[in-house]
């Protein structure tokens, strides 16, 4: 595979032919035509030489900060490799320098001096019941988020509150929490989800717009198909238990110690889209499964609704009345037994004298 | 006259906070913090399945991942009064130590240290004297000319690109920046090491948990089950991982964040150990259990509270007391159906959303009226404080060991009384001493797991596992020590269902707006009399909120949309 | 025991592709519910074996792919047959768009499930109550189908399932999807139990063969009531 990078200015112009002091009068004749001090010329040069990192606003709204701590632990390649030598991450809460009035400046510079090529990453939803719930420096989520989206060149969801509104969006969904998608619609958005997304996911798809200069190929929720095409089930390491029947019944009991399918303590895996079978947390060292404990789905749209997580069929709570769909079937199927008995015997009693006449 | 500044958004922290300050002659004379973002979480686990609610609550806080989740499983095993199995607890405290290794290492060098360190200033050092001045703090391996050059060089590529990142826009050059050329560099190498290493210490959470962040805990033990025998569960390729991830952690405490802790500590002490002490009252809940979650006494953090500086006595702390600990919402955006003016215990609480402050975008507060999202908690109408300074205090006059002897050494070694622990930098020193506690505990709990496991590979208890045997109406509370301070979690369950679900966490007593009377909390308190060098660069603002570690999702998870529920916890 | 006083006709109802179509669909129907079942809430076995030496979960999952497929092709020939079938098979008489269909269906209810009348109704196929439930009962295998092969989509690269990929996020993700599935099968055992009594229950009311007629194809109707119903040649 042949390097991509973007090539700076000066780097084009060097492969085309052009040498340094020809490159360095067409840096003064451009300070000239847009009537700048001679010195700009010199700033000009120094800038399109140089100018290479592809700019970043990370965006923090009703978030917990998980996917930010997810990415710093990216192992290839690793934080400072992405943030000192292939992108320039200007505005981000979580690890940026400066505060306050300073922040905001670095935020509006990237805006001003990168129009249209700025990527924005997003962490986190936005309330729109009222939009007090999410406010930064004085303004709302909704309106940072459409100020920052004006201009950005792509938007990145990340993790499951930007893509589809995570974890305060469950039922009641109070503060009316939506995801990216829902507010920004008029600019390619890449939904990355998951609670947090795995690290070297998120690392994958920056580095996929590094390398290639365009966005990974998406399915149709967005998401990169590189990572979330395939069922964590398909890719599961004990999927082989699971064709076998092999299943673990109790948290700790014998068959859990021989790590069997955890189908039936719940496991969402046959219904996740992610790559925790393949690429695994953190480096590869191992994934709820393999750790004992079952997929709780976290990459998928609604999530936290398909709880209880450690039954395999969901729990309807209606009226008070708290059963599983089985014992609901079981229920109907019993009255309808019930019905079919009365309605036999009062077949028997009303239509008695047409019965006595066909015999 | 008073200046007015605002500092929206204060950054490396969690969440969304906002300081408002007014300056009189250089210095804070009026602070006020507001947390600016809710998401209700509360509201959300209500008529769920109890054994479901740690992963709910887990994702309040994503940086001190796995707090809220053991908090929550401990408040549910205290309802159903579960005992978890020997190895259960001890992979427990396994994890929450990886957290306080994680958390306070990633605190000091990406969160705290840009507050102390100027990053530009050290493309002046000379690599030959950082190196000679490195190998003098430590043995750690990274420390020749070369590797300090390089170091710069890199710096130097990345100030050159004009493009700074994550570094653009910072106080450099400020006169508050204090280190020389050398020490900036060696910081600046550890800061790119320390974001290295960070990733590779949660491991130990990927093995137990199987993921970090929001690793997995379940009600009644751990998930991951032991087998010596078996590749599928802990055997001892696993513990082996675990053990080498533990020897870094404490070689790279002890030869990186500890001489750099000190070294910076050095420089500063003389201003900022006079500056930013705050409250005068600290509390501790007390964490670590070796002899299970009920014997209090037998933590390695013990349990208590601290009134006015005093060392000489602990005062015990009763999260089930209905007069100890109270939240009250005067100055939050909240109603309670008592009046503004009411305290409830967190049985008791009401969250009833009542925004009125100005309709965004706006430019200023009004600190006349309320101001926050974070509700004002008090124990016995009293401000705490909450946090590594407050555990290490509490310790200290408790007089448990080994922390009285390393804090009685650390201050001899920088030659400060007791009271320079009661600041901003104690703050940050307690955090580090604390960490080096933490090293050392993760190994010892590392050694009796291993000598635990040889006759017993219980990892739960399954006895109340499934619903059938829960009692019909059930209460409990989980308390422990997050990195950030005392947290608690209070339960009620009714027919298998979570009834109430209330979290009192440490930036709630840290961060809060003042009470009615006009007491201010710790983050408010501790900004009053801070010098004030141009008010444009809010740098000593930052020095003292970072010693704090904030942590503002945690803190404004409080509210009810439909406002009409009271949540009441009978007795308890 | 009284002799009839009416002179019965017998009629073919039931063409043999209807009836194998019945029978098959049957089948199929156990099958899958009791497959379904199992791969739902699968038994917990102990076993000294490797995983790699047994396969009877997928061999149970395979076992219901087949099925599904056998009655989803199955189900295609009987909607195609409702256009070539005879009059009784036709799809006219599912959809209820006629007047005197929707007036049968009120008399159905008052003499069959309330029998507030004693006579019983006139109609050699299915009545129109019937009807307007069976296409109920396909508008359920429709969604069945659906659903289930949405699912099965992702270990499959025949094109078939891969028609339905959509329906997934359209009903808000593969558990949703999962759940649907699994709350229908109860629509097909209840469907089955009511199925079952009322064709008992008419054999016994009204003694025209209703039970037999799904295996030998003939029903015993009234002479008066077939001239009536249909223009059957009585010679025949």
């Amino acid at each position: 595979m042949t390097n991509r990078k973007k090539l700076t200015v000066y780097e084009e112009c060097l492969k085309k032919g052009v040498s340094r002091r020809d490159f360095l009068r067409f840096c003064a004749a451009t300070a000239t035509i847009f009537g700048l001090k001679a010195s700009a010329a010199a700033q000009i040069a120094e800038a399109l030489e140089k100018k290479s990192r592809i700019p970043i606003i990370w965006l923090h709204l009703q978030e917990c900060t998980c996917c930010s701590e997810s990415f710093i632990r990216t192992s290839h390649p690793i934080l400072s490799t992405l943030l000192f030598d292939q992108v320039s991450l200007d505005y981000t809460e979580t690890l940026m320098a400066p505060a306050g009035e300073q922040a905001e400046k670095s935020k509006h510079d990237t805006m001003e001096k990168y129009k249209g090529e700025y990527l924005l990453m997003v962490e986190g939803s936005i309330p729109v019941k009222n939009e007090a719930y999410c406010c930064i420096n004085g303004k709302s989520a909704k309106q940072i988020i459409e100020e920052a989206a004006e201009n950005a060149k792509a938007v990145i969801a990340w993790g499951n509150c930007a893509s589809s509104g995570c974890v305060q969006a469950a039922n009641p969904n109070p503060t009316g929490a939506k995801p990216v998608h829902k507010i920004i619609k008029r600019k390619p958005v890449i939904n990355v989800p998951g609670c947090p997304p795995i690290a070297e996911v998120m690392a994958g798809v920056c580095v996929h717009l590094l390398t290639f200069g365009r966005i990974p190929q998406l399915d149709s929720l967005r998401r990169p198909k590189a990572f979330y095409s395939r069922r964590v089930h398909d890719t599961c390491y004990r999927r082989a238990n699971f064709d076998a029947g092999l299943f673990v019944k109790s948290f700790d009991d014998e068959n859990a110690k021989r790590g069997y399918c955890l189908y039936e303590m719940g496991c969402r895996g046959p219904s996740t889209y992610n790559s925790c079978g393949i690429i695994k947390w953190n480096e590869g060292v191992s994934y709820p499964i393999q750790s004992g404990h079952p997929c709780l789905g976290c990459s998928e749209d609604g999530f936290w609704d398909n709880s209880p997580f450690y039954e395999r069929n969901p729990t309807l709570n209606a009226y008070g009345i708290e059963a599983t769909a089985d014992q609901i079937g079981l229920a109907i199927g019993a009255a309808t037994a019930a019905g079919i008995a009365a309605h036999a015997v009062t077949t028997n009693i009303r239509k008695k004298k047409l019965i006595k006449n066909e015999e | 006259m008073a200046e007015k500044i605002v500092v929206d958004p204060i950054t490396r922290i969690e969440g969304h906070l906002r300081i408002e300050a007014e300056i009189e002659n250089g210095k804070i004379k009026e602070a006020f913090s507001s947390g600016t973002m809710v998401r209700g979480i509360e509201t959300i686990v209500r008529d769920r399945d109890p054994r479901d609610v740690w992963a709910f609550v887990g994702r309040i806080c994503g940086v001190c991942t796995s707090m809220h989740s053991l908090t929550s499983v401990r408040a549910v095993e205290n309802a159903f009064n579960i005992t978890i199995p020997k190895n259960a607890e001890l992979v427990r405290n396994l994890m929450e130590c990886t957290v306080y290794l994680h958390d306070h290492v990633v605190h000091f060098y990406h969160l705290h240290a840009l507050d102390w360190v100027d990053v530009l200033s050290s493309l002046k050092a000379d690599p030959a004297a950082a190196s000679a001045a490195a190998q003098k703090l430590s043995n750690w391996p990274n420390s020749s000319k070369g590797y300090f050059s390089d170091i710069q060089t890199r710096i130097k590529k990345v100030v050159e690109s004009g493009q700074l990142g994550i570094f653009a826009n910072g106080y450099w050059g400020h006169p508050a920046y204090k280190l020389t050329p050398e020490q900036n560099l060696i910081a600046v190498a550890h800061y790119l090491e320390a974001l290295e290493w960070q990733r590779n210490v949660v491991k130990i959470h990927t093995i137990f948990g199987g993921k970090n962040p929001h690793p997995n805990y379940i009600v009644g033990g751990m998930p991951a089950s032991i087998n010596l025998d078996e590749a599928n569960a802990i055997n001892s390729e696993r513990l082996a991982f675990v053990k080498k991830l533990l020897d870094e952690a404490k070689t790279f405490v002890d030869q990186v964040y500890i001489p750099d802790l000190l070294m910076i500590g050095g420089v500063y002490k003389n201003d900022w150990g006079k500056i930013g002490g705050g409250v005068s009252n600290y509390l501790s809940y007390g964490d670590f259990p070796t002899e299970g979650y009920n014997d209090v006494d037998s933590y390695k953090m013990p349990r208590g509270i601290i009134l006015d500086r005093d060392l000489s006595k602990v005062h015990p702390v009763d999260a089930n007391s209905p007069e100890e600990i109270k939240e009250y919402i005067y100055r939050s955006w909240y109603k309670y159906s008592a009046g503004d003016k009411a305290g409830l215990h967190p049985y008791n609480g009401e969250t009833e959303l009542n925004y009125t402050g100005p309709k965004p975008p706006y430019k200023n507060l009004d600190f006349n009226d309320k101001y926050s999202w974070v509700k004002t908690p008090r124990w016995k109408d009293l401000p705490m404080e909450v946090g590594p300074l407050s555990r290490m205090l509490v310790a200290y006059a408790a007089g448990a060991e080994p922390q009285k002897t390393l804090i009685n050494n650390t201050l001899k070694a920088l030659d400060l009384p007791a009271e320079a622990l009661f600041s901003t930098i104690g703050r940050t020193a307690a955090r580090g001493l604390e960490t080096k506690l933490v090293a050392d505990w993760a190994l010892e709990f590392y050694d009796d797991l291993i000598k635990n496991i040889e006759s017993d590979s219980r990892m739960v208890d399954h006895k109340l596992w499934s619903g059938e045997k829960w009692p019909k109406q059930a209460q409990g509370v989980g308390l422990s020590e997050a990195p950030r301070g005392a947290l608690a979690h209070f339960v009620k369950i009714e027919n298998r269902r979570v009834k109430n679900y209330q979290m009192v966490v440490p930036t709630t007593w840290n961060a809060s707006p003042r009470d009615e009377k006009g007491n201010l909390s710790a983050f408010e308190s501790a900004l009053i009399g801070t010098p004030v060098h141009d008010p444009k660069i809010p740098l000593e603002i930052l020095r003292t909120i970072h010693s704090f570690d904030p942590c503002l999702a945690c803190a404004v998870h409080l509210y009810d949309e439909k406002g009409s529920y009271v949540h009441r916890m009978d007795t308890f | 025991m009284k002799n009839h006083t009416e002179k019965l006709v017998a009629i073919y109802v039931w063409e043999l592709p209807v009836r194998f179509y019945h029978w098959i669909n049957a089948l199929c129907i156990v099958i899958l519910c009791v497959t379904g079942f199992i791969i739902s809430n699968p038994p917990a076995m102990m076993s000294e074996t490797e995983a790699t030496f047994k396969f009877w979960f997928g061999n149970v999952r395979f076992i219901h792919f087949i099925a599904a497929f056998v009655f989803l092709f199955n189900f295609m020939f009987r909607i195609y047959w409702g256009f070539t079938g005879n009059q009784f098979a036709s799809w006219k008489n599912f959809i209820p768009y006629r007047k005197s269909q929707w007036i049968e269906i009120f008399e159905v209810i008052k003499v069959d499930i309330l029998q507030l009348k004693i006579e019983p109704i006139e109609s050699i196929g299915h009545n129109a109550l019937a009807s307007i439930i069976y296409f109920g009962s396909f508008l359920a295998f429709l969604l069945q189908c659906i659903t289930g092969f949405c699912l099965y989509a992702k270990m499959s690269t025949a094109l078939l399932p891969k028609l339905f990929t959509w329906i997934i996020p359209l009903l808000g993700g593969d558990w949703q999807v999962r759940f649907i599935h699994h709350i229908l099968m109860w629509f097909f055992i209840i469907f089955a139990i009511i199925h079952v009594y009322l064709v008992f229950y008419h054999d016994y009311v009204e003694r025209r063969g209703v039970t037999s007629s799904i295996i030998g194809g003939w029903k015993f109707i009234e002479e008066e009531v077939a001239a009536k119903e249909c223009q059957i040649d009585k010679n025949k």
